[in-house]
């Protein structure tokens, strides 16, 4: 690719719209943005890539992970205590963190658990994220248990609000560049591949099995990271953010906001986190208006908002360009017929 | 002994919740994460009943009509109005997961908006106990133990001997060969999940009154299930009720030699053994 | 009897029938023969209803059948015999039987059919309690010819009855179906790959290439070349 083709194949209008986006997060804190709006802020970053990873397994791969928020705290913890106990840099044991998470997550849950049928993976992984509490629990030496964990090191001593924000937003940036490198890519392709026609895929060598295993390791390792950041902006940790309502709630931005594409999580977790914040008043009520909208978007709008978005641009303009970089909804393959034969036959063997 | 007694109840209880959960599996190949929910549902309806002052027998006479009653028209309103949609998909088997995630969470909240977070529980039907050979034992237990037993059987009668129940079993066995021989596979589904509610809600009203309800207990309540139901092999009723009365077992008697905080892990460590020896079921022979 | 008018079928984007039109009078035998994978077993499915057409008419007796669900379809008097068979292996050869007799048609005559499906293949009678998954392919072929029956039907339509069966137990199959047509008075529609078997057994054949009639002779008239010509 010559250099002018390269420069013209990166002034896209997606590419252009990332970028305003992220210039926009940047100059957000000189735009007078209170002490309160940089935390929301911070928090929409570190959510994003939880959100948007999870919806690697989830909305482009098809493996249904409940277990996303586990391979979080790990990274959170791990990180946490490494750093109090070891006395290493917040940087270094983010990245180990990460490392230790994913080769655990993906032995011990990634190996066995794709080998099995889509629900067993749900379950596993849910009953995975249900059980650290209790291990936070049993370690309470050094996790401090049900009452948390305080005074953890931040990246700077003293950390200041918008530094967080920036630290933030840079650990967010980095990890989507890389998540839309890793879609684009070979990975991605096989996915869309699986997808399409699983016979055609591994005719033309494509492993279900070893595709499912990366991407398992890259999202437990980018979740875990993000724990991490989490642990070493905010200084402090608690097994609370292993509760069914964060559960919901992340697992509501990639859902809401459009499963398979990459816009979806980040406007979903922007959505949800800052509308959380104003909800906050109304206590449990989060909870209900957030189960229902999963049951409205998964029966109406299976794109979520993005599509949603696309389908109205599209009404206005009268033109393909408004849906053209949308994704298909979530699928998991299979003919439309499926539950007339195939599937029931797949399922059952 | 006493422990076997209560291992016995607490496995009749697991096996008469987890039977709904793998009938609506074995039919629709819906796995349904608001099942332990349902089961709530149905203690809670009971209980409501149970307050108005009719006094306990007829109270809990017509509490488990009223569980019964609401249980179908849910079931049934449930698949006519979403899940049949979501099964033509492409991803049905991942929309269907996600659906009934989200109708988790919002019966959670809609239990908690009605009943409040603090544990209630479905008065025992009598305190006193009686002298066996062994030792007492609590009648309460005894009849539980009894009733969950009967609820099974009227289950498996209703399986082997209606025709409505035959058809649910071809179903489950052959999508195609019940569309050939001229069942309404569509009906059965709606049957299927009127009745596995009905029968899933009357467990929730034994199980409400031997442990304790709160509106977050399904989560605990479906995993339990879930587990049995993969000890069984996933839509194989006799494997789950088999898995249900050893695990009861094992509950009792961890909970007596280790205290009830180790249920969980040894509910959990049996899980992955299970699956790591035998994923499709370690008691998975002969179908139901 | 049965007419089947400009029917038009397939997968998704893969169209298999291009407005194929047959029909099949009371009584008949009539063979559909032809290269595999031009339609003969998606035209089975699509009169069926287990897999319905997208356009076109399918009248029985001068009734509308497309469109109709498949247990409707049995309602009115057609019996499907898929190739793949379909059999609930879980379950005895008697309640597979018995759930041939599933819909209003065949209930109230359970008793006289399931006699008449262990006089059609005694050694059914002997398998009765058996559980499918154990039975052998030919007994399995049996079962499912023998619950199609059970509904009551006037019109069998059977795939490919005698594939994969040994010479001997493919003439009791095609006895079974003689004695079905003759002593029964239910008209067959069948497809079959073996000429010799298709010729003896039926009185019409149609032959079926790229999903539309290729040509359609009386068994007595067809040359065997013309056929193998078919399959080129």
């Amino acid at each position: 690719m010559s250099a002018a083709a390269r420069a013209r194949s990166l002034l896209t209008p997606k590419t252009v719209g990332w970028t305003v986006v992220v210039a926009l997060a940047a100059a957000f804190p000189y735009l007078g943005a209170s002490r309160f709006a940089l935390h929301l802020g911070m928090l929409v970053f570190i959510w994003a890539v939880v959100a948007s990873y999870w919806n690697l397994l989830n909305g482009y791969a098809g493996i249904l992970s409940l277990g996303n928020l586990g391979f979080f705290a790990m990274g959170a913890y791990l990180s946490a205590v490494m750093a109090i106990e070891l006395d290493i840099s917040p940087f270094i044991t983010t990245v180990l963190a990460g490392i230790v998470a994913a080769v655990i997550v993906t032995v011990l849950l990634g190996l066995p658990v794709l080998r099995l049928r889509g629900i067993y993976i749900a379950l596993l992984t849910l009953v995975f994220a249900d059980a650290l509490p209790s291990i936070i629990s049993l370690t309470r030496q050094w996790t401090g248990g049900g009452v948390g964990l305080l005074g953890i090191p931040t990246f700077l001593p003293g950390l200041e609000r918008w530094q967080g924000y920036y630290f933030a937003l840079l650990f967010c940036v980095m990890a989507h560049v890389v998540l839309a490198r890793i879609i684009h890519g070979r990975t991605g392709l096989a996915f869309v591949a699986l997808r399409d026609s699983e016979d055609f895929a591994v005719a033309i060598g494509v492993d279900r099995f070893r595709e499912g295993v990366k991407v398992f390791a890259i999202s437990s390792f980018f979740t875990a990271m993000a724990g991490a950041v989490f642990a070493h902006t905010l200084g402090q940790l608690s097994p609370g953010m292993l509760a069914i309502d964060q559960f919901v709630m992340v697992i509501s931005m990639w859902l809401l906001g459009g499963a398979g594409t990459l816009a979806g999580p980040v406007v979903g977790a922007a959505l949800v986190t800052v509308g959380n914040e104003y909800l906050r008043v109304y206590g449990s009520l989060r909870l209900g208006v957030l189960g229902a909208a999963i049951l409205l978007v998964v029966l109406f709008f299976p794109g979520g908002i993005v599509q949603l978005a696309g389908t109205v641009t599209a009404w206005f303009r009268r033109d393909s360009g408004g849906s053209a970089s949308l994704q298909p909804p979530v699928t998991t393959g299979g003919p439309t017929a499926a539950r007339g034969g195939d599937a029931a036959a797949r399922a059952r063997t | 002994m006493a422990t076997v007694v209560s291992g016995l109840t607490l496995g009749s209880l697991y096996a008469a919740m987890a039977v709904g959960l793998t009938i609506v599996y074995g039919v629709s190949h819906v796995f349904n994460f608001a099942h332990g929910h349902v089961a709530v549902l149905g203690a809670y309806v009971a209980w409501l009943v149970l307050g108005t002052g009719l006094g306990f027998g007829a109270g809990i006479v017509a509490g488990s009509a009223a569980a019964v009653a609401v249980m179908v028209v849910f079931g049934w309103g449930l698949y006519r109005l979403a899940i049949r949609r979501l099964l033509t998909r492409d991803g049905w088997q991942f929309a269907t997961l996600l659906f009934t995630l989200g109708l988790a969470i919002l019966m959670q909240y809609l239990l908690l908006q009605a009943f409040g977070p603090r544990v209630k529980s479905i008065p025992t039907f009598t305190d006193g106990s009686v002298l066996l050979w062994f030792g007492r034992v609590g009648i309460h237990q005894l009849i539980v133990l009894l009733l969950s037993v009967a609820l099974i059987a009227a289950v498996g009668l209703f399986l082997q001997r209606t025709a409505t129940g035959q058809a649910m079993r071809a179903v489950s066995l052959s999508v195609p060969g019940a569309r050939i021989v001229g069942i309404n596979v569509e009906r059965i589904f709606a049957y299927t999940f009127a009745f596995a509610f009905a029968v899933t809600g009357l467990s929730g009203i034994l199980l409400g009154s031997t442990v304790f309800m709160t509106p977050h207990i399904g989560w605990e309540w479906m995993i339990k299930g879930f587990i049995i139901i993969t000890f069984g092999g996933l839509g194989r009723i006799q494997g789950a009720v088999v898995a249900a009365f050893f695990l009861g077992l094992v509950e009792a008697f961890v909970t007596l030699y280790a205290g009830s905080l180790w249920i969980w892990p040894a509910w959990l460590s049996l899980f992955v053994i299970a699956l790591m020896v035998r994923p499709q079921g370690i008691m998975a022979g002969r179908a139901a | 009897m049965l007419e089947v008018t400009e029917l038009r079928g397939g997968y998704g984007d893969l169209v298999v029938l291009h407005d194929l039109s047959l029909s099949v009078g009371k009584g008949e035998i009539v063979a559909l023969l032809g290269p595999n994978g031009h339609g003969k077993s998606t035209l089975l499915k699509a009169i069926s209803g287990v897999h319905p057409a997208t356009g076109g008419s399918i009248l029985l007796d001068g009734e509308q059948l497309r469109g109709l669900p498949a247990h409707e379809i049995v309602e009115r008097g057609i019996a499907y015999i898929s190739e793949e068979r379909d059999l609930f292996t879980e379950m005895t050869v008697f309640e597979n039987l018995v759930l041939g007799a599933y819909g209003p048609r065949g209930r109230p005559h359970l008793d006289r059919n399931l006699q008449r499906a262990y006089e059609l293949f005694p050694r059914l009678a002997d398998r009765r309690s058996q559980r499918c998954a154990t039975l052998s392919g030919g007994e399995a072929r049996m079962v499912a010819i023998a619950r199609g029956l059970m509904s009551g039907a006037e019109v069998l339509l059977v795939d490919e009855p005698s594939i994969g069966l040994s010479p001997a137990l493919k003439r009791t199959v095609y006895e079974a179906i003689r004695h079905i047509n003759d002593d029964l008075g239910i008209t067959v529609l069948l497809v079959e790959q073996e000429l010799e078997y298709a010729l003896d057994l039926a009185a019409r054949v149609y032959v079926l290439k790229h999903g539309r009639v290729l040509f359609e002779r009386s068994a007595a008239e067809i040359e065997s070349t013309e056929v193998r010509e078919a399959y080129f």
